[in-house]
């Protein structure tokens, strides 16, 4: 019994428990930095965590005993479970930062030493450095920095509850009694997020001049972020429709000079040959040489693309990409495919040649695969297509006809379409006459392949919305498109795109506007304008902030004249820099502790006495008398006495009753502080006989 | 004696100021000359007087606590008595007790060891509680009240009080409010090598205590306490010391800080100590130095805190001046 009360009293002199608030304040620093993790684990988890989280609160407000050890560990080991069971593996960052989350959330079981709270504050840090791995939207930044700011609040609080309990014997600021409650909600956020502003300069400092490896050292993985898929590498009716609804941006693209119109912004992605009867598809073995022959009456047009992560390899060009900065290859149908999906934003610039004759001569094996049909089906469109061959010879005036009657008949542009059947054609040309740019490319090549005319389908993006001030171009998934490219005697591949002879307002406009859509009052102009406008800050987000990678620190560096400093010069030029933004955080931080008070004249005067004794290191304590300092000050100078007296003059001033002080008495202590020269004796302020002092101070040191 | 004083003068010339400021120094010096190497604590020993208040010195036995005491009796030039405590000391012993005058066909009062203007209550915790009170409430009211009448000590009154350190077998420690009652607690030490030598080559202490004269004289003792209470001290003064008072109540290692009393004594006691370097106005350096022997032995420290001079201290060098 005697030796358990011991051991009771002695942990509770030893083991600092976080107060009340700290713990609230700790659990809420967790949960606002877990927050988009816990959206994105299944919600039985989360919930869990919650519960945890308030537990944990509760426990604190109402001083219950923490858990016997034996249940701490199998709330472990099940939360452990627990996380395998969802995920089925620990690997993988979805997995791994649930198991994160969980794991904090079972330290709060435990969190009832200071020493675990500051643990589980500095964890939320590396919550919030987690999240960038899944999003590097800049909506997230205010809120993520909300959380840091929070993990701060709670690590002061940890240690203030430690400054007040553990070292007893430090004291509590004076001039500033303890306070409780409320106020402390306040003071510490207010302290933590002043903290993370300070901290801001630097880390800009250092986000500009921290060297940059042109490849990463660890790379996002493949399949990484939640981001959207975009544009699939096949086609079958509906798939772009989906699309549609995706507002989200798909890529943007700044024009160095001359800019396109609005109608012959087609962004060729994947080029799909290959239809068996649903679907299209890529045809695989397509050759890299690719014969081809300018025609060149329009200038080049020079553009660069910044691509959103889609995870998938197609880069989005204007016909016909010439030359690239990416590495990437261009296949013998003008895809511009690279080797590794894109998980990451990149950014490319492309040159493309407007005019341009793909294929003067079509292979024949091309050519054979260009108007291969599947047996059996449409035989409505085959027999259109005979008509049409029957009537007219020429393949132009066929195109045309085609086209004529797609624009005359009752065809509608919508996307309220039904899914087709294994005659998807006849369906479609024949019965319902309604659909998206996927049913007219499709029903268009059927048709052309069935007339004997090579034909194939270009997937990607057409259009795209002009930040009006910015001067870039916005293509957002739901520009998605199809069309068709026929091959003509002469003229190589040639561009058709049915769905501008049924409804030419998609090409010119949008597909919004084509569809004469009104989704409620979100999908209004204003709230369109909003978008927009959010997108400009997310383009300068993701040119400066994403897209700065060694290329453009080494552009900037130049631009600073930087680069031709060798390595270990610029070295020292980084961490000048850094210092620099270091040195006025300090002042400031120095100024923060202070009030501000108005000086009178005498305390201004004797001020200046001391400032000028700075370059000595000779400056007053913290609690020391004018009479202390200047005594102490005194004996490292050769004139100090003039000090002294100056100080006793001081005193008067300051101390003494108003009709024992006379103006002449001011006066000469204003003349003191203006003449006043220290004079210090080198011999006992040059660093040798203070490092003799400390020697001595040492080896003499007193028993505490 | 307030009322005596403030009756009796309301402004002082200045050459009388120079002068008792004078016999103040000779006495000061007077002091020094028989104690040796104590100058801090005889200034703050003087300072307790001129602040109207009592002394406590807390030291081993042998490092010269009765001279002092002896010392500053002599050159006051009032009457002056020593009380030895023993643990079978009564209260009577040292009030007075009233006796059957067989002329006067009634009670007189004899008055005890306590008639005195100062006063060396030497060994003070070796008494009963009982006997401890009797004492520190006469020292409290300056008045004795026995057989419901009222006695009045004579002014000034002036009680040394000296103790062991509480350590020491066969003692009752004083109580906190008791502890109260004096103004300031210092302690001696044991003096310097140098110092010692003087003191084993030198004539007996004894010897040169009946060499030492009266210096100050009751009144102007009387005067030099009115003095001290006018004393100019500024606000900024001011402000520290409840800067330093405040300090002690949100200090995390003590028990319960300074009380308002406490904070007055302060004032006086710096005020005190400020007359006694000769200054004419209080300098924030004169509470400093005052502040830990009027402080420590009024702060408690939470168990395991620490000592109370080590807070004391920590107090100071944490508050700043302004």
């Amino acid at each position: 019994m005697k030796l358990l009360a011991l051991k009771a009293n002695k942990t509770s002199i030893a083991i600092t428990s976080p107060s009340q608030f700290t713990v609230s304040l700790t659990v809420l620093a967790y949960l606002v930095a877990a927050g988009p993790h816990l959206m994105a684990m299944p919600r039985w988890l989360a919930l869990c965590i919650l519960v945890i989280s308030a537990w944990r609160v509760v426990t604190a407000w109402q001083r219950w005993r923490p858990p016997h050890w034996l249940i701490r560990t199998l709330v472990t080991f099940s939360a452990l479970g627990a996380v395998l069971a969802s995920y089925g593996t620990l690997w993988g960052r979805r997995a791994a930062t649930a198991l994160l989350c969980v794991m904090v959330a079972v330290k709060l079981m435990e969190m009832f030493r200071t020493r675990d709270a500051r643990q589980i504050a500095a964890l939320g840090f590396f919550l919030v450095a987690a999240q960038f791995l899944f999003s590097q939207q800049i909506a997230l930044l205010p809120y993520l920095l909300i959380a840091c700011g929070l993990a701060t609040a709670a690590m002061l609080s940890v240690q203030a509850d430690d400054d007040r309990r553990r070292h007893p014997d430090v004291v509590a600021r004076q001039n500033e009694p303890l306070k409780s409650g409320g106020s402390d909600w306040s003071r510490h956020l207010k302290s933590g997020l002043v903290l993370l502003g300070l901290s801001i300069p630097f880390a800009l400092v250092l986000f500009a001049v921290f060297p940059r490896l042109a490849s990463p050292l660890w790379g996002i993985p493949e399949n990484a972020l939640d981001g959207r898929t975009g544009l699939s590498d096949e086609m079958s009716p509906g798939a772009i429709a989906s699309l549609y609804a995706d507002d989200s941006p798909a890529f943007r693209v700044e024009f160095e000079g001359q800019r396109p119109e609005q109608s012959d912004l087609y962004w060729r992605g994947p080029v799909l040959w290959h239809f068996n009867g649903t679907t299209w598809s890529r045809l695989i073995s397509a050759h890299t040489e690719t014969p081809r022959r300018p025609t060149g009456n329009n200038p080049p047009l020079q553009y660069s693309v910044q691509l959103e992560p889609n995870e998938r390899r197609w880069l989005f060009t204007l016909d016909y990409p010439v030359e690239w900065s990416e590495e990437a290859r261009l296949t013998r149908d003008y895809q511009l495919v690279r080797e590794r999906p894109v998980t990451r934003l990149i950014s490319y610039s492309v040159s493309s040649e407007p005019d341009f004759i793909d294929e003067p001569q079509l292979d024949p094996t091309l050519r054979r695969a260009a108007l291969r049909l599947p047996e059996g089906q449409n035989p409505r469109t085959l027999e259109l297509a005979a008509d049409y061959r029957q009537e007219y010879a020429d393949d132009r005036e066929l195109i045309n006809a085609v086209l004529r009657w797609f624009n005359e008949d009752a065809f509608f542009y919508s996307l309220e379409t039904l899914p087709l059947g294994l005659n998807g054609a006849d369906e479609f040309l024949f019965d319902l006459k309604t659909g998206y740019c996927e049913y007219y490319a499709s029903a268009f090549a059927i048709l052309m392949r069935a007339a004997g005319i090579p034909a194939r389908i270009v997937t990607g993006y057409q259009g795209g919305f002009w930040q009006q001030s910015s001067e870039y171009l916005l293509v957002r998934q739901s520009d998605a498109h199809a069309w068709v490219e026929v091959w003509l005697q002469g003229r190589g591949w040639t561009r058709i795109d049915p769905t501008a002879a049924v409804s030419p307002t998609r090409i010119l406009e949008n597909a919004r506007r084509a569809l004469n859509d009104t989704p409620g009052w979100m999908g209004g102009r204003w709230a369109q304008n909003l978008r927009n406008q959010f997108d400009r800050v997310q383009h300068y987000w993701n040119q400066w902030v994403l897209g700065f990678n060694a290329a453009r620190q080494n552009e900037l560096f130049s631009r600073l004249g930087l680069d031709r400093l060798s390595g270990p010069l610029l070295a020292v030029v980084i961490v000048l820099l850094a210092l620099l933004t270091v040195v006025p955080l300090a002042f400031l931080l120095r100024g923060l502790g202070q009030t501000r008070r108005v000086l009178t004249p005498d305390q201004r005067a004797w001020k200046r006495m001391i400032q000028k004794l700075k370059p000595f290191k000779l400056q007053p304590r913290r609690a020391e008398t004018p009479l202390e300092f200047a005594e102490r000050a005194a004996v490292k100078l050769n004139n100090g006495q003039r000090l002294i007296n100056a100080a006793r003059v001081y005193n008067q001033l300051r101390y003494a009753h108003s009709d024992n002080i006379s103006e002449s008495l001011r006066a000469s202590l204003q003349q003191a502080s203006r003449n006043w020269r220290p004079d210090p004796n080198p011999e006992l302020l040059n660093s040798a006989p203070v490092i003799r002092v400390l020697l001595q101070r040492m080896t003499t040191r007193k028993p505490a | 004696m307030t009322e005596h004083a403030s009756t009796a003068m309301s402004t002082v010339e200045p050459d009388r100021i120079e002068q008792l400021d004078q016999h103040l120094g000779n006495a000061i010096d007077a002091v020094n000359q028989v104690v040796l190497d104590k100058r801090d604590q005889i200034h703050l020993a003087f300072s307790a007087l001129l602040a109207g208040g009592h002394l406590l010195v807390e030291d081993l036995p042998g490092v010269g606590k009765t001279t002092l005491a002896h010392a500053m009796a002599e050159v006051i030039g009032g009457q002056w008595h020593r009380i030895q405590f023993t643990s079978d000391l009564l209260p009577a012993d040292i009030l007075g007790v009233s006796i059957w005058s067989r002329q006067q066909e009634q009670f007189e009062f004899r008055p005890g060891p306590v008639f005195a203007n100062v006063v060396l209550a030497d060994e003070i915790n070796r008494a009963t509680p009982r006997t401890q009170s009797a004492l520190l409430e006469a020292m409290a009211e300056g008045q004795v009240s026995i057989d419901s009448q009222t006695h009045q000590l004579p002014r000034p009154f002036f009680v040394i009080g000296t103790q062991n350190p509480l350590d020491l077998a066969g003692t009752y420690a004083l109580p906190d409010s008791q502890l109260d009652r004096f103004l300031l607690k210092i302690s001696l030490g044991y003096p310097d090598p140098s110092f010692e030598r003087a003191l084993l080559v030198e004539p007996d202490r004894r010897e040169l205590l009946n060499q030492v004269t009266t210096q100050l004289n009751v009144d102007e003792l009387i005067e030099l306490i009115h003095l001290t209470n006018q004393l100019h001290i500024s606000d900024p003064v001011l402000d520290y010391i409840q800067a330093l008072v405040q300090a002690t109540r949100t200090h995390p290692a003590i028990q319960a800080g300074l009380s308002p009393r406490a904070a007055i004594a302060l004032v006086r006691v710096s005020r005190a100590f400020a007359k006694v370097s000769g200054m004419a106005y209080v300098l924030p350096d004169h509470v400093k130095h005052v502040f830990p022997a009027l402080a420590s032995h009024r702060l408690q420290c939470k168990p395991n805190a620490g000592q109370s001079d080590d807070v004391v201290g920590q107090i100071l060098v944490n508050t700043p001046i302004d």
